[in-house]
C-alpha cells in the first residue's frame, strides 16, 4: 500500500514537472529527415535551426524559453505526414519547419487543416507557393534558380547542348519542365532527359547514355547520397563535360568530393559579411562546426527567426501565438529583416531573393562566380 | 556499342550482386536462419574499408583484412546473441527477421553517427573507365569484379564439396543429427556458415565503396538486391544465387537498352516476379516437395 502510495505520489510530481516544463516554454515543430539516405540533410537544417533558438533564447527575446522539437521524415512523404501529425496533434505546435518538395507537399494539407503554419527552406518545386495560407518559403523556388541559371549557362558560358539526368521526384521533375521551357529560350537544346529512380545508386551505365548524346553540359536534378553517387559515377565512366546543378548541391557531400570540382549551381544571395545578423551567423556556425554557413543554414536560421519575430510581436499584443494568429502577424509584419538582408513575403508565402551562381571550389566549398541577380 | 558497354556495365555490377547473394545464400542454405542484417555486415565491411584505407591511410590489404574480421565477427555475433536465444525459446521465422531488421536499422544509425551520414567512397584510379575501343569506356575494377567472384566462388564450391566442414554445412540444414554422428557440432558448423556467409561479402563491399560510394544505407538495398537474387538462383543453391546476382546486374543494366532509366530497377523486380510466378524453385532450386 505504502509502494502504491509512493508511486502515485511520485507520478504527480513528475507529470507536474513534466507540465510545468512545459508551460516554462514556447515550442515550435521541425519535420525534417533525421535518418535515411538524406539525414546529412536533417543534420544540417537542425543544426542552424537550434543556432536561431540558441540566439533567441540568449538574446530573450520570447517571454518563455524556445525549444524545437524534431520527428524525422526520412524525407518521404509518408513519413512526413506520420511526423506531422504527431507535431501538430500531440505536441501541439502552432509553427513546423519542413524540407523536401516531396514531404512538404504531403504534409501541407495537415497543416492547413489544423491552422498550422509549415515554413519549408530546403524544397525547391515550383508548387510549393500554391499550397495554402498556412505554407510559407524562405528559400527561393527553383523556378527562380533555373530563370538565372539557363540564361547564363546558354549565353554567357556557351553550353548549348544540355543533357539532364533529374530524379523520379516532384523536384526532379519540376525541374526538368522549368529546363525544358528556359533552355530553348535562351537559345540552348536539351539533348537528353534521362529519370532515375529515387533510390537507384549504379549510374553507370546512365553515364553511357549521356555520352551517347554528346551534351556540352550535364545538368543533375537529384538531392542527397544519389547526386554524389551521380557526380563520382559520370566522372568515373568517361563524362569530362562540365557540370551543374540547383541549390542542392551546396550540401557538404557534394563540396567536398574530388569529382564535383569546377561544377556550376545557383544559391540565393547572402553576405556573411553584413555587420548584424548575417556575421553573427556566420561567425558562431564556424565556432560550432568548423565550416562556413551556407543558404540552407540562412533558411532554416530565418525560418526560426520569422516565428520568433512573429512570436515577439503577438506576445506584445498580448494575443496567443497560434497558427492563425502567426499568419495574420505575418501579414501585417511585411518585410523581416532577417540573414541576407530583408527578406519580404510574397502574396502566396514565397519570398523573391536575388540568385547568384556559384563554382565548387575544390577545397570544400563554394566560391561566387556571378553575383546575385533577380530572376526575370 | 551502347549494348556492349550495357553488358560490360551489368557483369560488373552483377559480379558485386552474386557475391552479395552467394553470402546470404550459404548462411540461408546452412542454417535456414533468415539473414536479413546480412545488409549490414556488408554497410560495416564497406564503412570500414573507407576509414581505414581514404581517411586513416592504412594500405589496402590491412583495410580489406580488417573489413573481413569485422564482417565475421560480426556474423558470428548474430549468430551467437541474436539467432541462438531466439532459436533456443521459440525460433518463429518471424520473430528471427524482424530481430535481424532491428539489427539492420540499428547499424546504420550507429554507422550513420560514427562515419556521418552523407555521401563518402574510395577515390582510386581503378574506378577510373578507360576508352578500350570508341564509345567503349571499361574501368580495371570491372574486370578485377569479375575475376574475384569466380575465384571466391569456385574456391567456395571447393571447399563445399571437397572438405568435411564445407560438407556439414551443406547437411546441417537436412540433418543436424548426423553431423553429430560424424563427431562435429552443429553449433559449430552454423558458426562456419556465419563467418563464411559474413566475409564473401566483403568484396563486393569494397568494390561498391569504390564505384558507387557509400551512404548508411547502402546495406537495405544491397540486401533487397541479394534477396531477390537467392529467390530467382533457387532458395539455398549458392550457383542458383550467383547466377541469380549476375542476371539481376545484367537485367539492370540491360534494361537501359530501350527502356527509360526509371524502369532499371523495376525490371529486376519484373524478372524476380516471372520466376516467382512461372519457376517458383528459381534456376538451380527443388521444387516444393521435391526430396
Amino acid at each position: 500500500m505504502h509502494i502504491t502510495r509512493l508511486l502515485a505520489v511520485l507520478a504527480a510530481v513528475c507529470l507536474g514537472a513534466a507540465g510545468a516544463a512545459a508551460q516554462d516554454t514556447i515550442k515550435i515543430g521541425a519535420d525534417l529527415p533525421m535518418s535515411g539516405p538524406n539525414a546529412e540533410y536533417g543534420e544540417l537544417f537542425g543544426a542552424a535551426a537550434n543556432l536561431a533558438a540558441e540566439h533567441a533564447n540568449a538574446d530573450k527575446m520570447l517571454s518563455k524559453k524556445l525549444v524545437i522539437q524534431f520527428e524525422d521524415s526520412q524525407a518521404t512523404p509518408q513519413q512526413g505526414v506520420v511526423a506531422m501529425n504527431k507535431l501538430v496533434n500531440v505536441e501541439k505546435v502552432p509553427y513546423v519547419l519542413s524540407a523536401f518538395t516531396g514531404v512538404s507537399k504531403a504534409i501541407a494539407p495537415v497543416g492547413d487543416k489544423a491552422k498550422v503554419v509549415s515554413v519549408n527552406g530546403g524544397g525547391i518545386g515550383p508548387d510549393l507557393a500554391e499550397l495554402g495560407d498556412y505554407f510559407w518559403n524562405v528559400i527561393p523556388l527553383v523556378n527562380l534558380e533555373i530563370r538565372v541559371m539557363a540564361p547564363y549557362l546558354v549565353q554567357e558560358r556557351g553550353f548549348k547542348k544540355i543533357a539532364l539526368v533529374y530524379v523520379d521526384d516532384p523536384a526532379g521533375e519540376a525541374i526538368q519542365k522549368e529546363l525544358k521551357e528556359n533552355v530553348p529560350k535562351a537559345g540552348g537544346q536539351m539533348v537528353a532527359e534521362l529519370q532515375v529512380p529515387r533510390n537507384a545508386q549504379q549510374f553507370t551505365s546512365i553515364a553511357a547514355k549521356v555520352r551517347e548524346s554528346s551534351p556540352d553540359l550535364v545538368f543533375i536534378a537529384s538531392f542527397g547520397a544519389q547526386q554524389a553517387q551521380i557526380v563520382k559515377q559520370l566522372r568515373d565512366n568517361g563524362v569530362p563535360q562540365q557540370l551543374a546543378s540547383y541549390s542542392a548541391f551546396a550540401s557538404p557531400t557534394v563540396t567536398q568530393l574530388p569529382e564535383a570540382k569546377g561544377a556550376l549551381f545557383p544559391s540565393q544571395s547572402v553576405d556573411w559579411k553584413a555587420a548584424g545578423m548575417s556575421e553573427r551567423v556566420a561567425k558562431d556556425w564556424k565556432a560550432k562546426t568548423n565550416k562556413e554557413p551556407n543558404a540552407y543554414v540562412a533558411n532554416y536560421y530565418n525560418a526560426v527567426m520569422v516565428f520568433v519575430k512573429l512570436a515577439q510581436a503577438l506576445e506584445k499584443s498580448g494575443q496567443p501565438i497560434t497558427g492563425e494568429n502567426l499568419l495574420k502577424q505575418r501579414r501585417a509584419n511585411g518585410t523581416f529583416d532577417l540573414v541576407g538582408g530583408k527578406m519580404e513575403f510574397l502574396p502566396n508565402g514565397s519570398v523573391s531573393m536575388p540568385i547568384q551562381i556559384n563554382e565548387i571550389d575544390g577545397a570544400g566549398g563554394g566560391k561566387l562566380i556571378k553575383a546575385g541577380t533577380m530572376a526575370k | 556499342m551502347l549494348l556492349l558497354q550495357l553488358v560490360i556495365n551489368g557483369l560488373q555490377l552483377g559480379a558485386i550482386y552474386a557475391l552479395t547473394a552467394v553470402g546470404f545464400s550459404l548462411i540461408f542454405g546452412a542454417t535456414k536462419v533468415f539473414h536479413v542484417a546480412h545488409g549490414a555486415a556488408f554497410t560495416i565491411a564497406a564503412y570500414l574499408f573507407w576509414w581505414t584505407s581514404a581517411v586513416l591511410h592504412m594500405p589496402w590489404p590491412v583495410a580489406a583484412l580488417i573489413a573481413v574480421l569485422a564482417a565475421v565477427l560480426f556474423g558470428l555475433f548474430m549468430e551467437r546473441f541474436v539467432y541462438r536465444p531466439i532459436q533456443r525459446h521459440e525460433g518463429a521465422f518471424f520473430t528471427v527477421f524482424i530481430a535481424a531488421f532491428g539489427v539492420q536499422i540499428i547499424v546504420q544509425n550507429l554507422v550513420g553517427t560514427i562515419f556521418g551520414r552523407g555521401f563518402v567512397s574510395v577515390t582510386t584510379s581503378l574506378s577510373r573507365s578507360v576508352e578500350v575501343m570508341p564509345g567503349l569506356f571499361v574501368a580495371p575494377i570491372a574486370a578485377i569484379s569479375i575475376v574475384v567472384a569466380i575465384i571466391v566462388f569456385t574456391v567456395l564450391t571447393y571447399y563445399l564439396t571437397r572438405t568435411h566442414t564445407g560438407m556439414a554445412m551443406r547437411a546441417l540444414s537436412e540433418n543436424p543429427d548426423l553431423i553429430r554422428v560424424f563427431g562435429l557440432d552443429p553449433a559449430r558448423v552454423a558458426q562456419y556458415a556465419f563467418a563464411i556467409g559474413s566475409a564473401i561479402v566483403v568484396p563486393g563491399a569494397i568494390f561498391t565503396a569504390m564505384t558507387a560510394g557509400l551512404n548508411p544505407a547502402v546495406g537495405a538495398h544491397v540486401m533487397l538486391i541479394s534477396l531477390a537474387a537467392t529467390i530467382v538462383g533457387g532458395i539455398g543453391s549458392l550457383r542458383g544465387a550467383a547466377c541469380g546476382g549476375l542476371l539481376l546486374g545484367l537485367a539492370e543494366n540491360l534494361a537501359l537498352w530501350r527502356l527509360d532509366p526509371q524502369w532499371s530497377e523495376a525490371v529486376t523486380f519484373v524478372v524476380l516476379f516471372l520466376f516467382i510466378i512461372f519457376r517458383p524453385a528459381g534456376f538451380f532450386g527443388r521444387p516444393h516437395g521435391a526430396k
